[in-house]
């Protein structure tokens, strides 16, 4: 659970206030948990909704180190990604830079959130479809579309690397 | 029933990468070398995928976590875990 909120917000300190507030809601809401759901799935909803929130609270789904989707010339990569390294960097940074740096994890960031958590629940946790559309509460359809178009996406952004 | 001369759809590759494709689509793969590209670059991303790190919170967080969870004590009430 604390791999997805890290992966969906990008930062060490905040991921773990997010995973906190979650498990806090978790087992302070523990009698609300209806046996039906899988356990695992609840916790995960919680968490991911801690995230989407936070993303939508803070308009950052479009962060990434590489620049905006948008930019299109050097100039304006340039002028639109992160410079990790001119402003202090500190060792959680350096942290973070390292363990999500890889051009699998740069890519994961460029999707839009709804897509990231599909894409993380399906191939990093392991979930089925089914799990996923209980999860977040989405019809299977729109969890099968999200899927294929956050896998076509990061098959875009992983050609053009190593284009 | 499915055509075997259709190429594969994507849940059919998914299914592939995952070694799970039935034998009578493995056929039309091995043929159509559209599909094998198509299926080629689809693995390699999912294959990237499920071999992403899973990642830890810092030491203490557990610990920090049950220092605001409510107890319940035996009258059914809630008590807050002491710090």
């Amino acid at each position: 659970m604390f791999s997805l909120l890290y992966r969906m917000v990008r930062d060490r300190a905040l991921a773990e206030d997010l995973a906190q507030e979650t498990f806090i809601k978790v087992l302070n809401g523990i009698k609300s948990y209806r046996p039906e759901f899988k356990f695992s799935s609840w916790i995960f909803k919680i968490a991911n909704n801690a995230a989407i929130d936070h993303l939508r609270r803070k308009s950052i789904d479009t962060l990434s180190l590489d620049g905006a989707p948008s930019a299109e010339t050097p100039d304006q990569v340039r002028a639109t990604s992160l410079q990790l390294g001119d402003r202090g960097e500190s060792p959680l940074d350096e942290v973070e830079s390292r363990e999500l740096g890889t051009a699998i994890e740069r890519a994961i960031a460029r999707l839009r959130p709804e897509y990231r958590s599909c894409i993380l629940l399906r191939h990093v946790e392991g979930y089925s479809y089914e799990e996923i559309a209980d999860t977040l509460d989405l019809p299977l359809g729109t969890v099968k579309t999200y899927i294929h178009r956050a896998r076509n996406e990061l098959r875009g952004y992983l050609d053009d690397r190593r284009d | 029933m499915t055509d075997l001369s259709m190429h594969l759809n994507t849940d059919e590759i998914e299914l592939w990468a995952q070694g799970l494709l039935p034998a009578a689509r493995a056929i039309h793969l091995a043929d159509c070398s559209l599909c094998r590209v198509e299926a080629e670059r689809e693995r390699k991303v999912i294959l990237e995928l499920v071999q992403l790190p899973k990642f830890a919170p810092s030491a203490g967080f557990a610990d920090r976590v049950m220092t605001q969870v409510k107890i319940p004590t035996p009258s059914g009430d809630w008590e807050q875990r002491p710090s």
